[in-house]
């Protein structure tokens, strides 16, 4: 047996791969919010214009946890796990989202990294060993859509009932989060357009924009 | 002799002197700025002085000066006087103006003696008469084109009331809309008829462009009332669409994907000829939908094609694929090769390999040519439905199988055998291959079924069955004596290969030749006779002394081994002996003990030994009396039951 031979571990092709650029680690994002009177008519444009919808559109009910944990930097790690509630055989996912850039006005979209993995439900427990405090819990329940690479969710957010049936959870506000993303390797800049254009078909419905989460009066992400 | 003197000339001392020093030098005051003299000169002007004479002609004026002119000073002064004496005028008359108008203000303010009124403003001059005439112009300007209009649009209406069988060109564009994916470039009208929203990747487009038909139509209005024309096919009198549509030339015509599957080599350059065959030429006056659903098959069936000549080019068989033209040649199975063909024909004088006699009808596959249709619709329904991510966050794209990848561990070969999927050329062949082994194992079932009439063999194909993959359930019976004896066992028809379960649980893998599933068959039939035998002699009251299903002694059998079986009489004095051999059939011997007479002879002496059992004698199974095997063993069964 050759020993010479060194050995290739998951971290080099990790590397490899991270180096040939083929990791979609970039979130290109648009928010926007409806209110629920209005979400019906947002809801036909878009199933008149994305793919696929002759089925319907695809639901999803997500509960999502956000840990911190505090290292060297002032600034607290942040890390999301979600799961799907309607899919309990589905993995759970571990994700990290970096800090946005909104750029200036010729850029069309957000732009943050986004990492995310595969895990099952003992994450929670995990992170917490490591030392991450959950910082806050909320529900997501609503309809995805899929144009071309483009991800479009439009869903409400419910407040985590403490020691309640999931059922019984008390909507956050009286409106829903419309959201357009794509994840999309580095450098990948011309999607914004693509987005952009996107989002000007459904101006009169929802204003699909750059959020600066700092110039809103209430604090923290949805 | 004179000498010039010196003279000195000093120029006079124009500034004032200010100090003389008491050494007699003098200090001279600085001479005054051209500003400060100015300032100077101003300042002499004397306002306060009100002469009667400033209120009288100017020339009065200029003769003050002899009456001022008293000492040098003043003399000397009387210009500038003089200068300034217009500026001081003028700044004294606007004085009193001013103080005028104040007054005037201050009496109008109290507006008791005097009263300010708007002086009323002059109006403009008006010209009626010429605005009349402008507006007028103007109103019969549009007038004249509503007007013009309106003949237009009663001129098209009578025409189209003239002839209301032709079909409006916006009713049949809107009708076509509904159906087509169209779009205004320009001037002109281009659709798409290409399959690229349902999932398509293939690269040649599907243009088509919409025009207006109409010399066309108001020819064939004008040639109508005439029976028809010499050149046009008998059709039906239809009134001809408003709309016509171009097709690009790849695409006209009628193109269909042909299947063949050939079993010797010998066929090929036949098929070949076959292939290029002419379909009935495109007919110029065919309605839109049927032209664009022709052309869109035509595209359909070049994609399919394209696909699987790259498929074939790639994929590494034993025996290389070929592709030679428009056809590719596989090897199915040994002997056997599958023929795919792009047949393409009309599409204005584009048709390919000349005229060929048309291919049989019936020679081809239907079954597997639609397989084709819908691998090929499977691919592009995969290409636009991916599955959705849950949790939503997730990225578009993975499988679920990929999502759970990560978490369950899935290893290095788990992975890879995610990746793996099979090309539609694969899968065509591998149904071409069930479809042969289905082919052959009928064909096996059916001949036996037709040579072996005694026990009879009885198929049942699973009605339900997948492309690669059908089941029969064979059953054996003797007519007659379906109670006693039934031996069954099912086939799974694979692609490559067929797995049979027995009745007594043995599962048999068999390879595509079909002799061997003809051996495992006949074998079957002969156990099965030895069995139903047993059963009956067991029903019968005989006794059952040994079995061989596998017999070693007697001439060596082609295939297989006999089988036999020995049964005794009730009473003990007889004895049957059943060899069946998958060749020979089935031979049958007995035995008396003791026999009814006997003679005593050198080596036997005494008739005890009898009972242990005398030779055995074959019974000439032919000559029995009886239906099939096991009613002539019922019947020598029952012959030589003794009752004594």
């Amino acid at each position: 047996m050759d020993w010479g031979q060194p050995v290739n571990t998951a971290m080099d092709s990790l590397t490899a791969a991270l180096k040939s650029n083929i990791i979609p680690n970039q979130e290109y994002l648009l928010q926007g919010s409806v209110l629920d009177a209005a979400v019906e008519v947002l809801l036909h444009r878009l199933r008149g214009l994305c793919d696929n919808v002759d089925s319907g559109p695809e639901t999803f009910h997500d509960h999502e946890m956000c840990f911190s944990i505090r290292g060297t930097s002032p600034q607290p790690l942040l890390l999301r796990v979600r799961r799907a509630l309607d899919y309990q055989d589905m993995p759970w996912q571990l994700r990290y989202i970096g800090q946005s850039e909104l750029g200036d006005k010729s850029r069309p979209t957000i732009v943050r990294s986004s990492i995310d993995v595969g895990c099952n439900a003992t994450v929670v427990e995990f992170l917490t060993e490591l030392g991450c405090r959950m910082d806050f819990e909320y529900i997501l329940r609503g309809y995805m859509f899929r144009k071309g690479r483009m991800k479009i969710t439009v869903s409400k957010i419910f407040k985590m009932g403490q020691g309640k049936p999931p059922e019984s959870v008390e909507p956050m506000s009286q409106s829903y989060l419309v959201e357009l993303s794509v994840l999309a390797p580095n450098g990948q800049d011309a999607i914004g357009e693509d987005m952009k254009n996107f989002a000007e078909q459904l101006r009169p419905l929802v204003q699909l924009d750059k959020i600066d989460y700092k110039r809103l009066p209430v604090t923290g992400p949805p | 002799m004179a000498y010039s003197v010196n003279i000195s000339v000093e120029a006079p001392i124009e500034s004032q002197i200010q100090e003389i020093t008491y050494d007699g030098q003098e200090i001279y005051q600085a001479p005054l700025s051209m500003s400060e003299n100015l300032a100077k000169m101003a300042q002499k002007i004397d306002f306060a002085r009100v002469s009667p004479d400033t209120f009288k002609s100017e020339p009065m004026e200029t003769d003050k000066p002899d009456d001022d002119a008293q000492s040098k000073d003043s003399a000397a002064f009387q210009a500038p006087q003089c200068l300034w004496d217009s500026v001081r005028s003028k700044l004294r008359n606007s004085l009193t103006e001013l103080c005028v108008l104040q007054d005037v203000l201050t009496i109008a303010k109290e507006k008791r003696y005097m009263v300010l009124d708007p002086v009323p403003q002059e109006v403009p001059e008006q010209k009626p008469m010429a605005q009349i005439y402008a507006r007028k112009k103007a109103l019969s300007g549009a007038a004249s084109v509503l007007l013009s209009a309106a003949e237009r649009l009663r001129t098209s209406q009578t025409e189209m009331a003239r002839n209301r069988t032709t079909p409006d060109f916006h009713i049949e564009l809107l009708r076509l809309r509904q159906n087509w994916r169209l779009k205004k470039v320009s001037n002109a009208i281009i659709g798409d008829l290409s399959y690229r929203t349902a999932g398509s990747k293939f690269s040649q487009m599907g243009m088509f462009e919409v025009t207006k038909a109409e010399d066309d139509a108001s020819t064939s209005q004008a040639s109508s009332p005439p029976p028809s024309p010499g050149l046009g096919p008998p059709m039906p009198p239809k009134p001809p669409s408003a709309l016509r549509v171009t097709v690009p030339s790849e695409l006209q015509g009628v193109a269909y994907i042909m299947v063949l599957c050939r079993k010797d080599q010998e066929d090929l350059s036949v098929s070949a000829n076959l292939l290029g065959s002419s379909a009935p030429s495109a007919n110029p006056d065919v309605h839109w939908q049927q032209k664009l659903e022709a052309a869109q098959n035509v595209l359909f069936c070049k994609e399919l094609f394209n696909q699987l000549a790259k498929e074939a080019v790639q994929l590494q068989g034993p025996i290389p694929h070929m592709v030679v033209g428009n056809q590719i040649m596989a090897t199915v199975l040994p002997g056997i090769q599958l023929i795919i063909g792009l047949c393409h024909s009309g599409g204005g004088g584009e048709s390919k390999r000349g005229i060929a006699p048309p291919p049989p009808k019936g020679d081809h596959d239907h079954v597997l040519e639609h397989s084709l249709h819908q691998l090929l619709r499977e691919v592009h329904h995969k290409n636009t439905h991916h599955p959705f991510p849950h949790p939503s966050s997730g990225p578009l794209g993975p499988s679920k199988r990929r999502a759970l990848a990560g978490p369950t561990a899935a290893d290095r070969y788990q992975l890879l055998e995610m990746t793996k999927s099979k090309t539609m050329l694969e899968e065509m062949i591998e149904q071409t291959q069930h479809f042969f082994m289905r082919l052959r194992a009928e064909y096996v079932l059916d001949t036996i079924a037709k040579e072996v009439k005694d026990p009879l063999i009885v198929s049942h194909w699973n009605a339900l069955n997948s492309p690669t993959q059908s089941c029969v359930k064979i059953t054996i019976i003797t007519h007659g004596y379906e109670v006693i004896g039934k031996s069954s066992l099912i086939v799974h028809v694979g692609q490559k290969s067929m797995k049979c379960v027995c009745r007594d649980g043995k599962v048999m893998h068999l390879s595509y030749e079909p002799q061997e599933l003809r051996d495992l068959i006949f074998c079957q039939i002969h156990q099965h006779q030895i069995n139903s035998v047993q059963a009956l002699g067991r029903c019968m009251g005989w006794q059952h002394l040994a079995n061989s299903p596998h017999l070693g002694i007697g001439p060596v059998e082609p295939l297989g081994n006999a089988s036999s079986c020995i049964l005794a009489s009730p009473m003990g004095d007889r004895i049957i002996a059943i060899r069946c051999a998958p060749q020979a059939g089935p031979q049958v011997f007995i035995a008396h003990s003791p026999r009814k007479d006997f003679f005593s002879g050198q080596l036997v002496k005494e008739r005890k030994w009898e009972n242990l059992g005398g030779p055995f004698k074959e019974v000439r199974w032919d000559k029995m009396e009886g239906k099939n095997f096991l009613n002539k063993m019922e019947l020598l069964m029952a012959s030589l039951t003794s009752n004594s």
